[in-house]
Formats: structure tokens, C-alpha cells, sequence
């Protein structure tokens, strides 16, 4: 089987051993590391997002491929300065102030950074000015904050406040999550985005960057 | 752990202890040793007697215990069942569950309109395409009641849509043993010839007694007739509690019970050996709108009685369940489809017919037929049960995760999910902004979409050329000789 075809099938198949080998490999073979991102990580990734919308993948295959994703592109990202790949858009991420519900935020964050995003996770019970100061020091694209609790949902809502009070509305996209969150709830706080599972809110994150 | 410890714990169900099945039989014996069984056919009388039934008056016979017994032994425990293409489908015996259609539904609950109308042939090809298409559905039959074609050809063409329509085996009924001979002749040239067909059967006939204690000419030339070719055949009849049988459902099962056991003393006698399956329906009549009640308590009572005595005879038997008096695809539809579905999975019947039977078995819908799949589906989860082995309970992965951790990324979650989680098909799962953004639809829209889907899309595969140019001449030559003629009731 060809390196690339080989690689991809590793990345769909969640098989991180493989898909290191494949990597190393490719390093060893001169290939440029944009072409190992793009034509053979990235390109893996999205054929997983689309068997998952077609429901032919479930969560937990695609969790599997984000792994195995990950674990490529630590391998390469050393070498990115060298070439010419940009820096990864950093992603800015917390479970809010008042609420220890993790499992999910980290999903999302595992998720996020197999699409080819450097993630910052704050953890969880993360106060609004905490996020503010992040977001600020690594030059975050986009926020992302999750909550369970209904009683903490209201908390994303003063992040979101912060974030424009403190001068970064327009440099960074906000984005909410968790159980109870709905498309109308991230509306009204004034969010910029929305997502009901992991693998959406690396979509959307893609979508926001690309377009 | 204990030593001889079972890990898999599979949920059952019934209704009657050995002793209660018991007191039924001795019941049952005692009904057809001193009161009897009417037989209105001749050559019926005649072997009755020759068997050693003693005549009490006329054409009533008075079964002995020796022979009924006797006739129960001979009777085989198990039935293999094939498809159309001699693959074998259904093992009918033991607690092994199968489902399928029902037939003659003089009414159709319109996919289209969401209205009622006078059933025809087109509704027999829909309702085997959509069986046909459906993998829970193990059985396909008439259906419908195909008004646009003459009574004597009616169940002739019925049959020729469903062998043309699906591979699964037909679940059939006849008018009379005039156009059920034509029937079991199409059936052979479908298998090759008579011996092939009769090694490997991929029908099975339906036919009655009629409650109280009566067995028609009619009805007896049928169950002749399948006895001497070897043709499977279910022969249970469907008693009323409070007007055809007692009010009481001890003594509604006694009474059904005498008239599905006497059913297996003339089959057997006529050819021993010979494959039946029995067992009975006994539902109340409903006392304020007169009407046979299909979605009852009590029909579930008697039907879980029934299943538990065919057991302790090692008999196939019968079930009824996918069925409602709603007159439309409605809650009432779904609520007593569930019921039933879920308590003839328990209880283990073995041949399960009416799914997608609306109106107290008048009106069918394709869309029913969509939703008892997906219910069977989910009511053969519960009964798979699970297991409770070393490996299944997980310790190490419990231990490896820890308290805050999470088994979502775990190497078993991944693995086991898909046999360990049962999928719906078409309920609801969806969080409110996806199931809005989806169309905001109800249950009965999401199946009623798919059942119109089934239509438009599956294609069933077809009889070969030759044999469909064989069944056309048999066709033909049944129009002549049957068109006009009156059939022996």
C-alpha cells in the first residue's frame, strides 16, 4: 500500500502506532510536512467528520482517529518553523467558573487539536478573567467554554462580556457547549458559535479559520 | 465465583407454573372427552372414528385423553422454514422468536392521504416489499385483502405478488382447498417439484378452526390437504371470551386449547408426523362496541397461558403481536404494539404474525410495519440480555480510568459499543437544536417517510423468466376451472 494511503487508513482505523510509523517515514522519505499535514492528516481527518455525519462512525471511532491524529502531528510539528507551514491557530479552552464537568470539554479539545489546532486547556471551575488573560497572552483565534450545569450557564455569558470589555471582540471567536446549551441560548449571550458535539465544534473551528 | 455460575443473563417470561399448565391440560382433555369437538366434514368423522372417537350426537366426537396425547407426540417439535431460494430462515420450536405479517386486511391506512380505504393487489406488493426490505421482519404474508380481483382468484394472486415481491417465506391463507391446491402448485414450481418442495418449505398456510369447538369442511379439507403433501400449516383458532368461548380467561384458554389440540388429533391421524403449528388466540369481546379486541390485557394473558403450554407440549407455536385496534397510525398504534411485541419476545411464541395490524384486524399500514420493526429490534436487545463475565464487568478498564477519568477514549468502548448499545433506526435521539433543524417530526412522520422510501427504492429480487412463465399458465388455467364455481365452506 502507498505511505499516504497507508497513513490515512491509520488515521481512519485509530491505529496510532501506525500512523507514527507512517510519519516517521515520511520525514525520512524528504517529504515536505505541509504535504504530510494536508494530503495525508488533515485530508484523514475529514474523511472521519464525514463518515461520522453519516452516522457510519460513532463518537468513540471517531475519539480513536483523533488520537492516532494527534499523535502525527506531534511528530511534524517541530519541523513546521522550518517550513513553510503556518503556526497553528491556538484554541483557548475551560469548563466555566462554578462547574467540574470535564469529560466533555475534553473531548472537544482532543477533537479540535486532531484538526490541526494548538489547544490551550484551562481545566475546569476557570474564573472569566482567566480565560480573558489566556486569550490574550497566546494570541487565541477562538474561545471555547463548556458548561453542565444549568446554573453555571449563565457564567458564559460574563466571559463573553469580559472578553469585549477587555478589547478582544473581533480577534477571537467565542464558542459554547455542554448538555443543557442550545443554538437559541448562544444567541442570546452573544456567542459566535455553537456546537452539540465534538466532532461539530472542530468544524466549526475549521470553518471559522478557513473562512 | 460459584462454580456452574452462568454469566449470560437473558430475561423471560411466563405466566403459568408446570402445575398451573397442568390443571389447564387435564382441563382441556376433559373438554374433548366428554363434551367433543363439531366436524363438519365427512372423511373428518371417519377418521375421528376409526381413531376410536366416540360419536356423542351427529357430526360432535368425543376426543380420548390416549389419543390426544398421542397425537401431541407424533407432532413435530420443531419445523425448519426456508426462503424462497431454499435457505433456511426459521427454525419454528423452542423459545426461538420469529415475526412477520398478518393477512387479509380489508382496509388500508393510506401512506399517502393519512386516510382509510378499500385494500387491492397493490397493497399485497407493498406490504411484501416492505417486509421484504425490513431485516426484523422474518415472515411476509398477504397483507391486504385484494378487493380488485375476483374472490376466487383473489389469494392466488395474492400469492404470485408475494413470491414475485420477496425472497422470505409466505405466511399464506386460502379461500378453499379449491384455490389452495392451485397455490401449493405454484409453490412447487418455485422449489423444482413436489419432493423438493416438501423437503424444503418456504410457506406455511394458514387456516381455522371456528370457535366454539368447530372445525368446518372447509377448514378440514385445507388441513388434509397440507397433512398429505407435507406443507407446513397453522391451524389455531381466535376465540372470543364472553361470546364464542367463556367469559373467564381460564376457561377461554381451556376451550381454544381443546379446539388447536383437536386441529393437531386430525392432522396427525391424517399424517403422522406431518408439520403443524398450534396454539390459539383467546381475546375478549368487547361488551359495549361488540368488536374482537386485538390491543387487550387479556389477549396478552392468554396469549403468554398459550405460549407456555405449547412449550410443555414441545409444540410450535403461534403468536400474535405489532397489533391495534387504532384505527390510524397512531400513540394508541405504537402503545399496544409495544405491549405485545415486547410479552411474545418474552414469552417466546414462535411464529409471530399481525405486525403493522391496525383497527382489531381490519385495516393495515405499511407504516405500522416500519415501527414494529424497529420495536422488535429494541425488544431483541432486552432479551439478548447481557453478560456478567470477569471480562464483561471490566475491572481493569474501571481500575486503569480511575475516579474523574472517562471511559469514552477507552480501548473496550470502542470495541464493544456496537454489540453492547442498541441504535434506533427512526426514534428520536437528537438534541432539540439537530431534531428542529431536521424538520421538527414526529415518530409517525419519520416512519411514514421510510415506508414510502421501502417503496420507491428496495427491489426485491425477482423469480427467475422461467418460473414466472410457469405460474402465468397455472394462473390461467386456475381462471377457467375456478371462475364461477362455488367453493365447499
Amino acid at each position: 500500500m502507498p505511505l499516504f494511503e497507508k497513513l490515512i487508513e491509520s488515521v481512519i482505523q485509530g491505529e496510532e502506532g501506525s500512523v507514527r510509523e507512517c510519519v516517521q517515514q515520511a520525514l525520512s522519505d524528504h517529504i515536505p510536512v505541509k504535504e504530510i499535514l494536508n494530503d495525508g492528516l488533515i485530508k484523514a481527518i475529514n474523511i472521519v467528520g464525514e463518515k461520522f455525519k453519516k452516522s457510519e462512525f460513532y463518537v468513540p471511532d471517531v475519539l480513536w482517529s483523533a488520537q492516532a491524529m494527534k499523535a502525527g502531528i506531534e511528530l511534524i510539528q517541530p519541523f513546521f518553523q522550518k517550513s513553510d507551514v503556518p503556526p497553528l491557530a491556538k484554541v483557548v479552552i475551560g469548563t466555566v467558573e462554578g462547574d467540574i464537568h470535564e469529560i466533555g470539554k475534553n473531548l472537544v479539545a482532543m477533537m479540535v487539536e486532531a484538526n490541526g489546532f494548538e489547544v490551550i486547556n484551562l481545566g475546569v471551575d476557570v474564573p472569566p478573567e482567566r480565560f480573558v488573560e489566556s486569550v490574550r497572552a497566546h494570541q487565541a483565534k477562538i474561545c471555547m467554554m463548556s458548561a453542565l450545569l444549568t446554573t453555571t450557564m449563565p457564567t458564559m455569558k460574563k466571559i463573553i462580556e469580559a472578553l469585549k470589555e477587555a478589547g478582544l471582540a473581533g480577534r477571537v471567536k467565542t464558542m459554547v457547549g455542554g448538555a443543557p446549551v442550545t443554538k437559541q441560548f448562544a444567541l442570546e449571550i452573544g456567542a459566535d458559535g455553537y456546537s452539540p458535539d465534538a466532532p461539530g465544534a472542530a468544524e466549526l473551528a475549521k470553518e471559522w479559520i478557513a473562512g | 465465583m460459584a462454580i456452574g455460575f452462568k454469566s449470560q443473563c437473558v430475561p423471560t417470561y411466563r405466566v403459568l407454573t408446570e402445575d398451573q399448565i397442568k390443571e389447564i391440560h387435564l382441563a382441556t382433555l376433559e373438554v374433548l372427552e366428554k363434551v367433543g369437538v363439531r366436524i363438519l366434514d365427512e372423511e373428518g368423522i371417519q377418521l375421528l372414528k376409526e381413531a376410536g372417537c366416540q360419536v356423542k350426537n351427529e357430526n360432535v366426537l368425543q376426543i380420548p385423553r390416549g389419543l390426544v396425547e398421542e397425537s401431541i407426540h407424533s407432532a413435530p417439535s420443531s419445523i425448519q422454514i426456508y426462503n424462497r431460494k431454499g435457505n433456511e430462515v426459521m427454525q419454528l420450536g423452542g423459545d426461538h422468536v420469529y415475526f412477520g405479517l398478518g393477512t387479509d386486511l380489508i382496509y388500508t391506512y393510506d401512506l399517502k392521504t393519512g386516510s382509510l380505504r378499500r385494500s387491492c393487489l397493490q397493497d399485497v406488493v407493498n406490504a411484501a416489499k416492505t417486509g421484504d426490505c425490513l431485516e426484523e421482519i422474518d415472515f411476509i404474508a398477504s397483507f391486504a385483502l385484494a378487493q380488485d380481483v375476483p374472490t376466487n382468484l383473489m389469494y392466488i394472486e395474492c400469492f404470485k405478488a408475494l413470491l414475485e415481491n420477496s425472497i422470505k417465506p409466505i405466511f399464506f391463507t386460502a379461500a378453499g382447498a379449491e384455490d389452495l391446491s392451485v397455490i401449493l402448485q405454484m409453490a412447487e414450481v418455485v422449489a423444482g417439484d413436489e419432493a423438493r418442495l416438501r423437503e424444503k418449505p418456504f410457506l406455511i398456510h394458514y387456516s381455522e378452526p371456528t370457535s366454539p369447538l368447530s372445525h368446518s369442511k372447509s377448514a378440514i379439507r385445507k388441513l388434509f390437504l397440507c397433512a398429505d403433501k407435507g406443507i407446513p400449516i397453522n391451524y389455531t383458532p381466535a376465540l372470543l371470551a364472553g361470546a364464542t368461548g367463556p367469559v373467564t380467561l381460564a376457561g377461554a384458554i381451556t376451550v381454544a386449547n381443546a379446539e388447536a389440540l383437536s386441529g393437531v388429533v386430525l392432522h396427525q391421524r391424517r399424517a403422522k408426523g406431518a408439520p403443524i403449528i398450534s396454539g390459539f388466540v383467546a381475546t375478549t369481546m368487547d361488551m359495549l362496541t361488540s368488536t374482537a379486541v386485538y390491543g387487550g390485557p387479556e389477549f396478552r394473558l392468554t396469549h403468554s397461558a398459550c405460549t407456555d403450554l405449547y412449550h410443555y407440549y414441545g409444540l410450535p407455536v403461534w403468536g400474535t403481536a405489532g397489533a391495534s385496534d387504532a384505527h390510524c397510525f397512531d400513540q394508541q398504534a405504537a402503545m399496544e404494539a409495544t405491549f405485545s411485541i415486547l410479552m411474545g419476545t418474552l414469552e417466546g411464541a414462535n411464529l409471530i404474525h399481525d405486525v403493522g395490524y391496525l383497527g382489531q384486524g381490519l385495516i393495515g399500514s405499511p407504516a405500522t410495519i416500519v415501527m414494529g420493526s424497529e420495536i422488535i429490534s429494541y425488544v431483541k436487545r432486552i432479551r439478548r440480555g447481557f453478560d456478567i463475565s470477569q471480562e464483561q464487568i471490566a475491572m481493569e478498564v474501571i481500575q486503569k480510568v480511575g475516579p474523574g477519568g472517562n471511559f469514552l477514549t477507552t480501548e473496550s468502548t470502542r470495541r464493544l459499543h456496537r454489540q453492547e448499545h442498541w441504535r434506533p433506526k427512526y426514534m428520536n435521539r437528537d438534541n432539540p437544536d439537530m431534531w428542529k433543524e431536521k424538520g421538527s417530526k414526529t415518530y409517525g412522520e419519520r416512519v411514514t417517510q421510510k415506508a414510502l422510501e421501502i417503496l420507491e427504492t428496495h427491489r426485491p429480487e425477482p423469480l427467475p423468466d422461467s418460473v414466472r412463465q410457469k405460474l402465468e399458465e397455472l394462473i390461467k388455467k386456475a381462471e377457467k376451472s375456478l371462475m364461477g364455481i362455488k367453493f365447499v365452506v
